[in-house]
């Protein structure tokens, strides 16, 4: 059998799917990237195919995308993230009409057609607010473990508001609410409807289209999701691994 | 690929020293974007144009907050840092805002020892006065332009707007050959050799211009194809990008390039009607606050002429004429099924790799 | 137009508006809010203020079908649209509005969705918000059957209104004046002079009404004598203590933008000025001890008003004049109703933001000194370019020629998304420092 790998080198994480000749998933590996991009792709590689039990003679074709696709020199070919997160949400969820990949550096809105075909999209990569780095500096401000803010912000109540779009300018936002006494969970509330609204901006720039899935690190944050829920007025696809939707649109384009 | 020889004019630097040394020419800045290049021809001028001198800004933030576009930012450095020394004069066209009050700031506060001239054009909509304001502001800047050059000889003026017709009639030979998929230049090539006009002068653009289309014509270059909208084609990396994805620029409809193109004359005689003719009928453009509408059609008849199958949007940041007409041409091509890319640029800043993937993926669209 | 929808507006203007005055000053008197012993008594004509402009945003949602509607811009000459009878809205006084109620980022957030970038105007951005949410402090605003701009003030205005011509589909006049790089001369005048007779048909043809010279006529005497008192009224502030400040008198800019040429902003004026007049013979000042005098520039920060006000007031100084309010009087001397087209076209070109940067150094500095001012607080405004590219030379060339002190705080009209209270907060205290405060 014919096994197709695809590998997403991200800023801060690499992921490798396979699947099989019938296009299933037979495995996937997430590995931090570290300062070695190509190193991280063969490690992530390595790792699914450990998993998978096969070698690499077996993969038929290699399709690399992400930041760092352009470094890994065993690819077969290199395509935008934008396209393999359309195509891998749209395998996972085949009404997905907007997908929402919030990553560690960057985040995408991206309206997705027939057949998982990229129909339109908007990214924001200038600048920290919306993306996962927000929540991490100001985890890292509040001196909260980074995994634990979507549980403490579903706990909280209460009216908090951010107001500010820079995330520099909301850091200060947020020691003036702790010097003013506001309760850590309603702020980390706050913080994360903040992130929400900013991304949620971007959804309403390319229109809203039903279904929407969820995809990167952040969707992992049960509160962001909810709470991107509360705006959309719908409930969200997200799969119960959401790091892996590139690196598997990657791989069902290899197999293509 | 490249079996033709193509000799290209010399350094920038070193062809401005020439005519000044071998012409006797006046070198005159000119700051973006429209104004009557043949006036300054026929006083034996040679307009230098200041679009995206390759400059790190320090000095112009002396002067300009941050939210100041990059070409205003640019050319303000490059007065400051002194690399002017070979001008004789500067020509501030209205174009905007920025434009606007960087002239003031240089003429009324820098202090500079040069003169300074500007040109307004009426901006649309248009009516009968507004062809007659625009022939007297052509005639209002000779009588400036004398005090300093002597007096204007109509006859050279009448040579020099043939030449202006003849550059023209050029480059829109090559526009038409590369819609057609008939030019073999790269999209890099291309908008070198357009962009000579921003500082060549006739009598050496001309035969550029000949060679050019001489040697360039190829059979069935069609490939997918785009057109650009916006200031000007910076930065470049991003045209090699669409080269290196086999994607062709069919068209464009930039500012510094084919908004400033001028059709086809008509029947005035008189030179000063046939600048005045010249100006009403260039394409729309948001220097001039052309109707959405007119620039919808442009665009829409562009899309047909040739085939493309997407926008590409090269917005300099900041530029706020362009930013406010994007959103609805962009949604009336949306509509019409035409995949569209807004890209925010600073000039002459590379391409980064976020940029580069919007791009590409861009190109993965319309493939 | 329709008569039914005619009938009702008079009905609201004749009947209901003043109902309505009546109601909200009954209402008024039973809140009345804590003195700030920084501040003197509030100008009583205050009230009559909020009574005129709340009149007007209430029969604003009677407008549409009963008159013809034109929004204008607030540099543009309205002179010419008040005898065709059309009831006028200013977009940049909504807009205005819209960030003293701290509506600003709502509304701009609204137009950056539909792809308007956050770099733009945000005046345009909340006015843009507006189109496609609909959402307005003032109630509703009536749709426009022509837009009226002038290029005066910006060029922004003008890709502004295109885009809203574009949406709405109706006519856009622009009033085009040539910048005054160094001087306007016969051939401009000239080009404005026709623009003027060129406009005509298209207002005929909107409004449904003949031009009437006469009525023109005076409807200029009427907007000349009201910026003439507007300027007396700026002029009290030369007073030391000054009688009102420029946080006051940003409000009170509002009838003479949007409601130039109206018999109501005449009237207004005389009885502000007979007030200030009143308080300048007894000596009351607008802060209770006003120690350093100081001017602004730029558009103000609308939705820091009342913060900025207080901040100032406390360490006793009031701000005595300002640019942007003396836009409104400082040209209006061109006027003349025995030459208007001519004179509106001088009066409308000349003015500051048309008008080179030397021009405008003269202007700073013949304001500090009639007005007495010890430092200069400069509004890097965002939004506005003609406004704030150039300030960086002009406090450079204040301080070289009379060393006057001065702040720059960067910021937005309306916008409170750009503005950064600690980046503020430590200039201000610099400045402090510097003033000896």
């Amino acid at each position: 059998m014919n096994y197709f790998a695809g590998i997403d080198v991200g800023a801060l994480s690499t992921e490798a799917v396979i699947l099989d000749g019938k296009g299933e998933l037979a495995g996937y590996s997430i590995v931090g990237t570290g300062a070695n991009s190509t190193e991280a792709a063969e490690e992530a590689l390595q790792k699914a195919l450990v998993l998978v039990g096969r070698s690499y003679d077996e993969i038929k074709r290699t399709v690399a995308t992400g930041y760092g696709r352009a470094c890994v020199p065993f690819a077969d070919k290199k395509i935008t993230e934008i396209s393999c997160h359309a195509l891998g949400a749209h395998h996972l969820f085949p009404d997905t009409g907007t997908v929402i990949d919030i990553g560690g550096q960057d985040s995408k809105v991206i309206r997705v057609g027939e057949g998982g075909k990229v129909l339109d999209f908007t990214m924001n990569d200038k600048c920290a607010a919306g993306t996962g780095r927000f929540l991490e500096v100001m985890a890292a401000k509040l001196q909260v473990s980074l995994d634990k803010m979507g549980d403490l912000s579903l706990r909280a109540g209460g009216d908090v508001r951010i107001s500010s779009v820079c995330t520099v300018f909301a850091e200060s936002e947020v020691v003036s609410l702790v010097a003013q006494n506001h309760p850590k969970e309603e702020i980390i509330r706050a913080l994360h409807r903040s992130i929400v609204n900013r991304v949620w901006s971007m959804v309403k720039t390319l229109g809203v289209h039903i279904a929407v899935t969820m995809s990167g690190g952040v969707a992992k944050n049960r509160a962001v999701v909810s709470f991107m829920e509360e705006k959309l007025g719908h409930s969200i696809h997200v799969h119960t691994e959401p790091q892996i939707v590139g690196a598997l649109g990657a791989a069902l384009l290899a197999r293509k | 690929m490249e079996t033709i020889t193509r000799s290209y004019p010399p350094a920038r630097k070193d062809y401005l020293r020439q005519q000044k040394e071998s012409h006797g020419r006046k070198l005159f800045g000119v700051f973006p974007a429209q104004y009557p290049r043949e006036i300054l021809w026929a006083m034996n001028v040679l307009p230098v144009e200041i679009w995206d001198p390759p400059l790190e800004v320090s000095h112009a933030n002396a002067h300009l907050q941050p939210y100041i576009c990059s070409v205003v930012k640019l050319g303000l450095e490059l007065i400051l840092q002194g690399k002017c020394g070979d001008l004789d004069a500067f020509l501030f066209p209205h174009t905007c805002d920025s434009i606007q009050n960087l002239a003031s700031i240089v003429y009324d506060y820098l202090g500079l020892d040069k003169p300074c001239y500007f040109f307004y054009h009426p901006k649309a909509p248009y009516g009968s006065a507004s062809r007659v304001y625009y022939m007297e502001q052509l005639k209002s800047l000779v009588s400036q332009l004398e005090k300093q050059l002597g007096l204007l000889d109509l006859s050279e003026l009448n040579r020099r707007v043939a030449h202006g017709q003849r550059v023209a009639t050029l480059i829109r030979e090559l526009y038409e050959l590369r819609t057609r998929g008939a030019l073999s230049l790269s999209n890099v090539q291309f908008y070198k050799l357009i962009r000579y006009g921003e500082y060549l002068h006739p009598d050496d653009f001309i035969p550029l211009l000949e060679r050019f289309l001489g040697e360039s014509k190829a059979e069935n270059r069609k490939r997918p194809a785009v057109i650009l909208s916006g200031v000007l084609p910076n930065p470049p990396e991003i045209l090699s990008l669409l080269d290196q994805f086999g994607v062709r620029v069919a068209d464009d409809d930039l500012l510094g390039c084919r908004r400033r193109l001028l059709e086809p004359p008509g029947k005035a005689e008189d030179p000063f009607e046939i600048l005045t003719e010249g100006y009403f009928n260039m394409p729309p453009c948001t220097t001039k606050d052309s109707p959405i509408s007119e620039r919808l059609d442009y665009l829409i008849e562009k899309i047909k002429l040739t085939g493309a199958k997407g926008v590409v949007f090269y917005m300099v940041k900041f530029c706020e004429p362009e930013l406010f007409d994007v959103p609805q041409i962009v949604e009336e091509l949306k509509k019409r099924g035409i995949a569209t890319l807004v890209i925010d640029l600073e000039l002459n800043q590379g391409l980064s790799g976020q940029l580069a993937t919007r791009v590409e993926a861009f190109v993965e669209m319309i493939s | 137009m329709s008569l039914v929808r005619n009938l009702r507006y008079h009905f609201m203007k004749d009947l209901g508006s003043p109902a309505l005055m009546r109601f909200s000053r009954a209402t008024r008197k039973r809140r009345s809010r804590q003195p700030n012993p920084n501040f003197g008594p509030p100008l009583e004509a205050s009230a009559r203020l909020k009574e005129i402009m709340t009149r007007h945003y209430f029969l604003s949602r009677y407008a549409e079908g009963a008159k013809p509607v034109a929004w204008v811009s607030s540099g543009a000459p309205v002179e010419l649209l008040r005898p065709f009878d059309f009831y006028t809205v200013y977009p940049e006084n909504h807009g205005a509005l819209c960030g003293a109620q701290k509506m600003g980022p709502e509304l701009c957030s609204v137009a950056e969705e539909h792809g308007y970038h956050q770099d733009l105007c945000s005046y345009a951005r909340i006015d843009l918000g507006h189109y496609f949410s609909r959402k307005t402090p003032a109630g509703k605003l009536p749709k426009p059957d022509l837009l009226f701009a002038s290029n005066n003030i910006c060029q922004t205005v003008v890709y502004w209104y295109k885009a809203l011509a574009h949406y709405w589909q109706i006519p856009l006049i622009l009033f085009d004046t040539p910048y005054n790089f160094e001087e306007i001369n016969g051939i401009d005048i000239a080009y404005m002079v026709r623009q003027f007779e060129e406009m005509i048909p298209t207002l005929e043809k909107v409004s449904g009404r003949r031009f009437n010279y006469r009525k023109f006529q005076g409807i200029i005497r009427i907007a000349k004598e009201a910026s003439n008192t507007w300027g007396e009224v700026l002029d009290t502030m030369k007073a030391r203590p000054a009688p009102m400040t420029i946080f006051d008198a940003f409000g009170h800019l509002a009838p003479i933008v949007s409601l130039r040429g109206l018999p109501v902003a005449l009237e207004y004026y005389r009885t502000l000025l007979g007030e200030l007049k009143e308080r300048v013979d007894r000596g009351m000042g607008a802060i209770t001890n006003e120690h350093k005098r100081l001017m602004w520039d730029n558009i103000a920060i609308w939705y820091k008003m009342r913060d900025l006000s207080n901040l100032f007031a406390a360490r006793g100084m009031n701000f005595v004049t300002a640019t942007y309010t003396n836009a409104w009087a400082e040209t209006i001397p061109y006027m003349a109703e025995s030459r208007p087209f001519e004179s509106m076209a001088k009066t409308y070109s000349l003015v500051i933001l048309n008008n080179n940067l030397n021009h405008r150094l003269g202007l700073m500095e013949r304001l500090i000194k009639e007005f007495q001012v010890d430092g200069l607080v400069i509004h890097s405004a965002r939004s506005c370019k003609p406004y704030s590219v150039g300030q960086y030379d002009l406090r450079r060339l204040l301080m070289q020629r009379l060393g006057v002190p001065s702040v720059v705080i960067e910021a937005d009209i309306t916008d409170s998304r750009a503005y950064s209270e600690e980046q503020a907060r430590i200039r201000m205290e610099a400045f402090f420092e510097a003033m000896g405060v």
